[in-house]
C-alpha cells in the first residue's frame, strides 16, 4: 500500500476545496470500498479526505420528497419509517445488501459510488483491465465471467454495477446533489452513470472533486406497491447474479404506472423504460410479465459465463412482477 | 488395571479446556508470537503458470524504506530438498527459473515492517519467457499417472458382470477444486542462533516441520524446535511444510534477523495445497431385485507439476458395499497448477458423491426405495480382503437417522413432494470412510503434588485434542480433570503424527493410554520397594485407580496416593513414557474400520429460478467410542457445514489461459453463510471399536462426506433433474 496523507474535513467547503486542489485525492466515507481496494493495490490516492464529520447524514421529508444525506449509513436510511412505509423495495434492497456490520459503515453516497467487484479490476498483477489501466484490454472477457454484466456491456468492458440500491433508486428517477468547485448542481441518477463503450474508467459525470450531499427521492404515488427479488449463490452476504426492483399502481384490473428496474446485470444500475412501457396501460398477469422481460432482456451482450442470466433475469424480474401485483396467473 | 468399561470423564459433552483462553484472547496462535528484533518478509509470486523467469528488477525494491533483503533465485541460498515421503515437501524455493504454477514464488521481501515488505515487494518487476501451460484435466498432452497409490483393486469379472446385470447405470460426474481456507492466516516466525532454529509455524504435523527443516539447512535436527499452541484451522493445508515456511528460515537466516511472515488470503489460495478437481465414471450392474453384481469406478484428479497428492476417488467404491464384481481405478494428471493436497475427506469427498449418486440412480432405475437398497447390499464384512470389521454400527446409523429424519414420508416419485413455489425433495447417502493410524510416543508425569502432566509433539487443530486427551489421561490416571494438564504442539515432546486422516484421537490416545498405563505400573515399582505397601506385590492387573490413589480392585482402602508413592520414595515426580503402533489387520484378524455414516437431506428447490437451500440435515455416525460427546458433535456438525460448502457453493475457479485463480478471496469464494445452514441433528450409533484398546475411530472427516451425494439425490427428488456435477450452482439448477 502507497503511503497517503489523511486529512478531516471540517466543512463541506474546505473537503471540495481540498479534493479539487488535488488530482490525487480521494474522498473518505465508510471505507468500506475505498480502503478495500487502497489495501489491494488498486486504488493509489495520495491524501484521504475523510468526510464523515461533515453534516451530511440523515433523512428528512420536503412533501413528496425524500433528502437523504450522502453520510446516512445504509442501515440508517433502511431504519426510516417513510423507507419502510413508502418504499419497501428501497428497504429491502438495502437489508438485502453486504452484512450488517457493513452496512453500519457504508454510507448512501459511497453506495451509488461504489466500484465493480470484478476481480480482474481488483487484482492490480492481471495486466488486462481497461477501467484500471485503460487501453489494456479486458481480462474478464476471456477469463471467468460470472458475476459480469450482460446489458450496456461492450468489448471493452464487461463490468457490473453491483450496487442493489441503486436499482429501485433509478426506477424512482432520484436526483443526485453534488457540490464541486464551482458550485453545486443536480443530476438525474439515471443520467449519473455512464456505460463503458470505449472508455469504462469513466464510471459517472462527476468531475473530480464533485462531493455528493444527498440523494431526493422522490416518493411513489399512494397506493404503489414495490418489492425487490435478489437471486444470489448463497442466502446472505452476497451480490446478486441478478435482481429486480418493481414498484407498481394498479387501479381497476390495469397497471396504471409501474417501475421497473434490474440489477446483476448491467454496467450501470438497469432501468428497464421498455418493459415499463410494455406494462403501462396492461392488466397484469403472466402475459404482460413475460412480454416486460422479453423486452428487458433484448440485446444482452453474454460472453459464456453469463449467458445463463438472460432467462434468469427474465424470471427475476417475471417473479418480482407476481409478487408485487400479487397476480400469478 | 480395567479401565474404560465404566468410564467417569470420557463419553459426555465436556467443554473445552482451552475455551476460556479462546474467548478471551489469550490463546497465542503462530502469528501471535513476536520478537523485538523481528523483520517481517512478503512475497512475490508468478503471473504465468508455465514457462521460467527471465529477467528480474529488484532495484526498486532493494532501495525502498526499510528494505533488509530482496531473495530471488539468483541470490537465494541453495537447500537441500526435504523428506519425500507421504505428504512430500515441495521442491526447495528459488532453486532455479522455471515457473511450473501460477502464484509460485520468484522472490521474498524482507523489510522492517510489513507494510513496507509489501509495498517493496511490489515494486520488484518480474520479466517472464512463457511457456504454454497445461491447465485442463481433460488435455491429452498432459502426463498421467495410473495408480498412483497401489489402491486400485479388481475382483471378479467386472466386465463380463455388467454385460449380465439386468440393470445398468452409466454415469460421468465432475467435482470442483476446492480450496482449504482455514480463517487463520497462516504464518511462520523463525529465529536462529547458530545452528540452532525456532519456529512458530501454522501446521498440522509439527515433527514434520522440524525433520524438514533440519534437512533442508543441513542443521541437526536436535537443534531445531518447532512450536504451534493454537491453529486457526487447517482442513489438511497444515499438513505439508509449504515453500513459505522455507522461505521464511531463509530470510531469518540471511539477515540474522528473526523474520515473520503472515500470507495473505489470495496467497492461501496457491501456497497451502487444495482439493483437486476430479472426472469420474462409474458403472454398476444389478439384478432386478436390487442385489448388485457389479462396480466399475474409474477417477482422475489434478497433481502439480512436480506434486503428490493422495486422493483415492474409486477405491472408496471398494469398501462399501458387498459386490462379487468390482474394479476401481484411480489416476492422476499432471497440470501447471497449485500443489494439490489433502482436504478434509480427501479422495471420500469426491469418491462418494460419485457412489451414492449412483446408488441413488439405480435404485430409482429399480424403483427401490434408496435406504433399502443399500440394506440389501450390506457389506456384512470387508469386500476387499473379506475380514471381519473391527466395528461396523452402519446398519444403526441407517435405522436411527431414518427414524430421525422421518424417512418413511418420503413419497418415492420425483417433483411430487411441494410446498409453495418450492419442491421439496428427500435424499440420502451412506459412508463407509477408510481407516488411518499413523505411530505415535506420549510421555506421563505425576507430580508431588498428585498433579499430572501429560504431552505429545501433535497438534490441535481447533478439534479438541486438548479436551479429550485431558479427559483420557484423567479416565486412564484416576485423578479429576482438572488436575490433568496436557501439553501439545512443541517438538521438545515425544514425537506424534500429523492431525490429518482422522487418524489423530486413535493414534494419540493409544499412546497416551500406553504411557498412564506404564505410569501406573513405575508407581507400582515405586510402591513395591517397601514390603509393607498395600500394593507390594500387585500387578497392574490387580489394581485400579481413582481419586488420585492406586488401590487393589475392589478394595479402595488397599492402596496408597500417588503423592504418597512419591513422597515415600524421596522423589518430585514419576514419568512414564508410551507409544502406539497400529497392529497389521492379518495380525489382529480384522480389517480395522473408519467411521460409518448415514446422512438424510431435506431440500427446497425453486425451480423457475433455479435457487436450492437445505432446510434440515440428519446425521447417524458410528465413530467407535466417542470421548466427548459436544466435540465429536461439533466436528459432525462443522463437517456438514463444509459438505454443504463442496455441494453447493465452493469452487476454485482459474482462468483458462492463464492457469490464474479468478477468486482467490473470500469475497469471491463461496463459503456457506449461517443462512444457508439449516438444523442439523447428530447422533452417534455404535459402540467401541475393537482395533485399539481405547476403542475410538476418527470422527474429524466423516461429516463432510455424503453431505454432495444426499443433497444432489435431495435435487433428483425433488426435481427429477440428476445434477452430476458439483457445486450445484443456480445455472446447473435452472430448469
Ligand atoms: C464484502 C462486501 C459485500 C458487499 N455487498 C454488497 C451488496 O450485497 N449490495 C450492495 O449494494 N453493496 C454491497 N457492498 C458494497 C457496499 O455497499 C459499498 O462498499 C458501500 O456502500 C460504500 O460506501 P462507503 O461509505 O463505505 O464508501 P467508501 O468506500 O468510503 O467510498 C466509495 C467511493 O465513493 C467515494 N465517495 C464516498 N462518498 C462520497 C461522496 N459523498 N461524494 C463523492 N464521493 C464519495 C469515495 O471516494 C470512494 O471512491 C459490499 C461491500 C463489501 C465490502
Ligand atoms: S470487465 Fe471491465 S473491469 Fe473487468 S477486466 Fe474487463 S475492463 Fe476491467
Amino acid at each position: 500500500m502507497r503511503e497517503f496523507a489523511y486529512f478531516r474535513a471540517a466543512d463541506v467547503g474546505q473537503a471540495v476545496a481540498t479534493v479539487a486542489a488535488d488530482p490525487e485525492a480521494s474522498y473518505l466515507a465508510g471505507g468500506t470500498t475505498q480502503l478495500d481496494l487502497m489495501k489491494d493495490g488498486v486504488l493509489e490516492p495520495d491524501q484521504l479526505v475523510d468526510i464523515t464529520r461533515l453534516p451530511l447524514r440523515g433523512v428528512v421529508r420536503e412533501g413528496d420528497t425524500l433528502r437523504v444525506g450522502a453520510l446516512t449509513t445504509m442501515e440508517e436510511l433502511a431504519a426510516d419509517p417513510t423507507v419502510a412505509g413508502r418504499l419497501p423495495f428501497v428497504r429491502e434492497a438495502l437489508l438485502l445488501g453486504a452484512s450488517v456490520q457493513l452496512r453500519n459503515m457504508a454510507t448512501i453516497g459511497g453506495n451509488l459510488l461504489q466500484r465493480t467487484r470484478c476481480r480482474y479490476f481488483r487484482d492490480p498483477t492481471v495486466p488486462a483491465c481497461n477501467k484500471r489501466r485503460p487501453g489494456t484490454g479486458c481480462a474478464a472477457i476471456a477469463g471467468a465471467a460470472r458475476m459480469h454484466a450482460i446489458l450496456g456491456a461492450s468489448e471493452h468492458c464487461i463490468a457490473l454495477h453491483a450496487s442493489d440500491l441503486a436499482v429501485p433508486l433509478v426506477a424512482l428517477d432520484a436526483i443526485v446533489r453534488v457540490r464541486g468547485a464551482d458550485g453545486e448542481r443536480s443530476i438525474p441518477l439515471t443520467d449519473f452513470y455512464l456505460l463503458p463503450g470505449d472508455t469504462p474508467d469513466r464510471e459517472n459525470v462527476l468531475v473530480h472533486g464533485e462531493l455528493i450531499t444527498a440523494v431526493d427521492v422522490p416518493l411513489p404515488a399512494e397506493g404503489t406497491r414495490s418489492g425487490y427479488l435478489k437471486v444470489r449463490d448463497r442466502a446472505s452476504y452476497e451480490f446478486a447474479l441478478t435482481s429486480a426492483g418493481v414498484a407498481l399502481l394498479l387501479d381497476g384490473g390495469v397497471i396504471v404506472e409501474a417501475r421497473v428496474a434490474l440489477g446483476g446485470v448491467g454496467t450501470v444500475p438497469w432501468r428497464a423504460r421498455e418493459a415499463e412501457d410494455i406494462l403501462r396501460g396492461a392488466p397484469p398477469g403472466p402475459a404482460a410479465f413475460r412480454a416486460a422481460a422479453e423486452a428487458a432482456l433484448r440485446d444482452p451482450f453474454t460472453v459464456p459465463g453469463t449467458a445463463f442470466k438472460v432467462e434468469l433475469a427474465k424470471r427475476t424480474l417475471e417473479r418480482a412482477l407476481r409478487t408485487v401485483s400479487g397476480v400469478t396467473s | 488395571m480395567t479401565i474404560l468399561e465404566r468410564p467417569r470423564h470420557v463419553g459426555p459433552g465436556v467443554d473445552r479446556v482451552d475455551g476460556p483462553q479462546k474467548v478471551t484472547g489469550a490463546a497465542r496462535y503462530p502469528n501471535d508470537f513476536s520478537h523485538p528484533d523481528m523483520a517481517h518478509a512478503a512475497l512475490v509470486r508468478a503471473t504465468i503458470a508455465a514457462g521460467r523467469v527471465a529477467r528480474l528488477d529488484t532495484g526498486a525494491a532493494e532501495s525502498a524504506p526499510g528494505v533488509l533483503a530482496v531473495l530471488t533465485h539468483l541470490n537465494a541460498p541453495r537447500l537441500a530438498t526435504g523428506p519425500s515421503a507421504l505428504l512430500a515437501t515441495p521442491p526447495p524455493p528459488l532453486r532455479d527459473d522455471r515457473i511450473l504454477y501460477y502464484g509460485q514464488y520468484v522472490a521474498v521481501v524482507v523489510a522492517d515492517t510489513p507494510e513496507r515488505a509489501s509495498a517493496a515487494a511490489r515494486r520488484i518487476e518480474v520479466g517472464y519467457e512463457p511457456a504454454e501451460p497445461l491447465l485442463d484435466i481433460h488435455d491429452p498432452r498432459a502426463e498421467r499417472l495410473p495408480d498412483p497409490w497401489g489402491s486400485d483393486a479388481s475382483w471378479g469379472d467386472t466386465r463380463a458382470a455388467l454385460d449380465d446385470a439386468h440393470v445398468v447405470i452409466e454415469a460421468s460426474y465432475t467435482t470442483a477444486e476446492n480450496t482449504n481456507n482455514p480463517l487463520g492466516l497462516f504464518s511462520t516466525l523463525a529465529e536462529w542462533d547458530g545452528d540452532t532454529l525456532t519456529v512458530h509455524d501454522s501446521t498440522q504435523w509439527p515433527t514434520r516441520v522440524r525433520a524438514t527443516l533440519a534437512q533442508m539447512f543441513g542443521v541437526p535436527e536436535a537443534g531445531v524446535r518447532v512450536l504451534v499452541l493454537y491453529v486457526g484451522g487447517g482442513f489438511g493445508a497444515g499438513l505439508r511444510v509449504w515453500p513459505h515456511v522455507i522461505l521464511t528460515a531463509m530470510a531469518a537466516r540471511q539477515t540474522g534477523r528473526p523474520v515473520k511472515l503472515v500470507m495473505t488470503r489470495p496467497e492461501m489460495f496457491t501456497g497451502i495445497g487444495h482439493r483437486p478437481a476430479t472426472v469420474q465414471h462409474i458403472r454398476i450392474g444389478a439384478t432386478r431385485d436390487g442385489r448388485l453384481t457389479a462396480i466399475e469406478h474409474e477417477s482422475r484428479s489434478t497433481v502439480a507439476i512436480e506434486g503428490d497428492n493422495i486422493e483415492p476417488c474409486a477405491t472408496v467404491s471398494t469398501a462399501a458395499y458387498a459386490c462379487p464384481n468390482v474394479t476401481a481405478h484411480d489416476e492422476q494428471v499432471r497440470l501447471n497448477i497449485p500443489w494439490t493436497n489433502s482436504m478434509r475427506a480427501p479422495g471420500e469427498a469426491q469418491g462418494n458423491f460419485v457412489l451414492e449418486s449412483a446408488i441413488d440412480e439405480l435404485s430409482h432405475a429399480l424403483g427401490i426405495d434408496p435406504l433399502e437398497l443399500r440394506l440389501r447390499n450390506y457389506a456384512e464384512v470387508h469386500p476387499r480382503s473379506g475380514l471381519p470389521w473391527s466395528s461396523k454400527a452402519l446398519r444403526e446409523c441407517y435405522e436411527v437417522g431414518a427414524e430421525r429424519f422421518g424417512w418413511s414420508r418420503r413419497v418415492p416419485e420425483p417433483g411430487s413432494m411441494r410446498e409453495g413455489d418450492w419442491l421439496v425433495g428427500y435424499g440420502m447417502a451412506g459412508i463407509s470412510y477408510f481407516w488411518y493410524q499413523a505411530p505415535c510416543q506420549a510421555r506421563a508425569t505425576v507430580r508431588g503434588d498428585g498433579t499430572a502432566y501429560v504431552r505429545s509433539a501433535v497438534t490441535d487443530i481447533g478439534t479438541g485434542t486438548y479436551t479429550i486427551m485431558t479427559q483420557l489421561a484423567a479416565e486412564l490416571l484416576g485423578l479429576e480433570q482438572d488436575r490433568v494438564t496436557f501439553g501439545l504442539g512443541d517438538t521438545s515432546m515425544p514425537p506424534g503424527p500429523q492431525a490429518g486422516g482422522s487418524g489423530l484421537t486413535a493414534a494419540l490416545g493409544s499412546a497416551v493410554h500406553a504411557a498412564c498405563r506404564n505410569l501406573v505400573r513405575a508407581f507400582l515399582d515405586a510402591a513395591a520397594a517397601d514390603p509393607a505397601s498395600p500394593l507390594a506385590g500387585c500387578d497392574l492387573d490387580d489394581v485400579a485407580v481413582t481419586g488420585g490413589r492406586v488401590h487393589r480392585v475392589g478394595e479402595p482402602e488397599r492402596g496408597e496416593s500417588y503423592a504418597g508413592i512419591l513422597a515415600m520414595r524421596g522423589l518430585d515426580e514419576l514419568s512414564a513414557d508410551g507409544d502406539s503402533t497400529p497392529r497389521t489387520p492379518q495380525e489382529a484378524g480384522m480389517a480395522p474400520a473408519g467411521p460409518f455414516g448415514a446422512r438424510f437431506v431435506e431440500v427446497r428447490v425453486d425451480p423457475e429460478l433455479g435457487r436450492l437451500s437445505v432446510a434440515r440435515v440428519v446425521s447417524a455416525i458410528d465413530g467407535g467410542r466417542i470421548l466427548n460427546e459436544k466435540l465429536a458433535r461439533s466436528q459432525i456438525i462443522g463437517g456438514t457445514v463444509g459438505g454443504i460448502g463442496m455441494a453447493m457453493f465452493e469452487d476454485t475457479v482459474s482462468d483458462p489461459g492463464t492457469g490464474r485463480i479468478a477468486n482467490a478471496t473470500l469475497g469471491d469464494y463461496l463459503v456457506p453463510v449461517n443462512a444457508d445452514i439449516p438444523d442439523m441433528d447428530v447422533s452417534f450409533v455404535g459402540g467401541p471399536d475393537a482395533f485399539n484398546p481405547i476403542g475410538v475411530k476418527g470422527v474429524g472427516e466423516i461429516g463432510l462426506v455424503g453431505m454432495a451425494a444426499a443433497i444432489a439425490n435431495a435435487v433428483f427428488h425433488a426435481t427429477g433433474k440428476r445434477i452430476r456435477s458439483v457445486p450445484i450452482t443456480i445455472d446447473r439448477l435452472l430448469l
